[in-house]
């Protein structure tokens, strides 16, 4: 027989009739007996009764809002990880690539915006240029030291200074010599009319047999790169000169000292062709024939040491008909091609040579 | 009608799954749904263990929020919303511990059988009765009911409350607390015998 203390406590088995058979009836007989142990399966089922019929408190009405405010709230968050965070299996090689592309596209464009860096300033290598123009300025300092010392000169000249400009312009740029002359005389006033003329036809004559050796003797690349100092010197600049060196005849009326800066500025276009040839002299007789044939005038023929020196004015024209012909004779190498070529005649300068 | 919501829902099976998959491709009214379903229940539970409504409510979204955030996590294996109680319980007896702590810091010793101080009178669905009279004294009578669980141990206050509150069966119990059989069994008739000796102290004759 068990006590009353373990009947109480099987009795909310007994009471949702979870026991065995044999429990049960035991239960049944000790509560038969026992007053205590009736009242208190009684309670039991009362209590549990009581706790059953509780009241259900309802939510508050916001309640699923606030929830769900919150919700939404975790759930913009997650989805932000989401996009860049997950799956990690995917992005997370995909952000390795697209690394590396950002990467070498960077170093690619780096190197590329270098080029275009150098292309487009081309600062950085000037002092390279000038490093390589060297020997020019031993030349340089000849153009200008022969300007200042005229300028002293006309300043001595100032009566018209401004007609003298004018003319200078003409000089500069081939102007004849006989108007050159009339004009001289008008500033020369009534003082030996005829003698300053005489003497500046002497004068510019001189010049130009001066210029025609010159031109001969001297190497071409230093004759192309004085020409292109006079070419960068401001029109000032070649019509001071030019206004000196018409004062000078003037003053001078004689043949002046030489005048190498008035030589090459006087001079007409020229250029140098030379052409590589098996026989000189059968080939000096082909260029005279092609450079007549071109309406060639003052044609001048040298030979020296196994090599042939043909001059000529050729109208400009026909310059590139004679390098087709003197082609035909052999390799041809030309020097010193003026990038303009006008109506006038040009100088042309026909080395040749052996092979 | 406890009872009936548990037929109901053994018959019909799990109708949550297609709901929590939705969720988890990102639908939050899928969810709302689900906080819709279960919000009441869950709060009853909270709040007869706790025996504070805004201390349930509390819990409630905490609870809530954390299931949307592990809803990844969850598995078919059991039933949704075995997984969503057991989530409430977790944060209901976290919070009574946090409580404890509390109270012991304060070096004040919180009796937590003290007349209904956290309960919400006004939150109580309406009486089957007109009768003020009747209803004030049911009104008392929940009250002492209300003290007795919150006077017993956690353990039997979680069986009490699901089983005779909210009606769940020994296997969703089971299943909810992850104890065997037996412990549900033997622990709900401890609680209801200790709720009984309560009641029977506190208002004397039943």
């Amino acid at each position: 027989m068990k006590n009353c203390k373990d009947i109480v406590n099987s009795l909310p088995l007994y009471a949702e009739n979870l026991l065995s058979a044999e429990e049960k009836r035991a239960v049944e007989e000790h509560l038969a007996e026992c007053s205590h142990c009736s009242k208190a399966l009684a309670d039991l089922k009362k209590a549990t009764a009581m706790t059953q019929g509780l009241t259900e408190v309802e939510p508050p009405p916001w309640f699923k809002q606030k929830i769900m405010a919150r919700v939404r709230e975790e759930a913009e968050k997650k989805s932000f990880a989401q996009k860049w965070f997950y799956p990690l299996r995917i992005k997370i090689p995909v952000q390795i690539m697209a690394t590396i592309v950002i990467a070498v596209l960077a170093v690619y464009i780096y190197r590329s915006g270098d080029e275009q860096m150098k292309a487009v300033l081309p600062i950085v290598p000037q002092p390279v240029m000038e490093t390589k123009q060297e020997p020019i300025p031993t030349e340089m300092p000849k153009a200008k030291k022969s300007a200042p010392a005229p300028l002293a000169e006309k300043k001595a000249v100032a009566i018209g200074e401004v007609k003298k400009d004018k003319t200078s312009e003409e000089v500069s740029f081939g102007g004849s010599a006989p108007k050159m002359g009339m004009q001289e005389n008008k500033l020369a006033g009534a003082s030996d009319k005829s003698l300053a003329t005489k003497s500046d036809l002497a004068a510019e004559k001189e010049e130009k047999k001066y210029s025609e050796l010159k031109v001969l003797q001297e190497a071409p690349p230093r004759y192309s790169a004085r020409r292109e100092n006079i070419r960068e010197q401001s029109e000032e600049d070649s019509s001071l000169i030019g206004a000196a060196q018409k004062s000078k005849s003037f003053k001078a009326a004689a043949p002046a000292a030489p005048r190498p800066m008035a030589a090459s500025l006087a001079a007409p276009l020229q250029t140098t062709v030379s052409v590589y040839v098996a026989d000189v002299n059968s080939a000096v007789v082909e260029t005279e024939k092609i450079l007549t044939k071109y309406k060639a005038k003052k044609v001048t023929k040298q030979l020296i040491d196994g090599k042939a020196i043909l001059q000529a004015e050729l109208p400009a024209k026909n310059l590139k008909d004679v390098l087709l012909q003197l082609r035909n004779l052999g390799r041809v190498e030309e020097k010193n091609m003026p990038a303009d070529i006008g109506k006038q005649d040009i100088t042309v300068v026909v080395e040749i040579k052996n092979q | 009608m406890s009872n009936i919501i548990d037929n109901k829902k053994v018959t019909t099976g799990d109708d949550d799954l297609k709901y929590v998959v939705l969720c988890r491709k990102g639908d939050t009214e899928a969810f709302a749904v689900l906080v819709e379903r279960h919000q009441k229940k869950m709060l009853n539970i909270a709040y007869r263990i706790l025996g504070d409504y805004d201390e349930a409510c509390d819990v409630m979204q905490e609870a809530f929020l954390a299931a949307y955030k592990s809803i990844n996590k969850f598995k078919a294996e059991a039933r949704f919303s075995t997984w969503l109680y057991r989530i409430v319980i977790n944060f209901t007896k976290n919070r009574l511990k946090q409580r404890q702590n509390l109270a012991r810091h304060e070096s004040v010793s919180r009796d937590e059988s003290t007349d209904g101080k956290g309960g919400c009178t006004a939150c109580l669905s309406a009486a089957s009765t007109d009768n003020p009279a009747e209803l004030l004294e049911q009104r008392e009578r929940e009250e002492h009911v209300q003290q007795c669980i919150t006077a017993l141990d956690v353990e039997y206050r979680e069986v009490l409350v699901m089983r005779d509150i909210q009606g769940f069966s020994y296997e969703e119990i089971r299943d909810i607390l992850q104890i065997p059989d037996g412990t549900v069994k033997s622990r709900l008739s401890r609680a209801r015998v200790a709720l009984k000796d309560c009641l029977v102290k506190v208002i004397g004759d039943l």
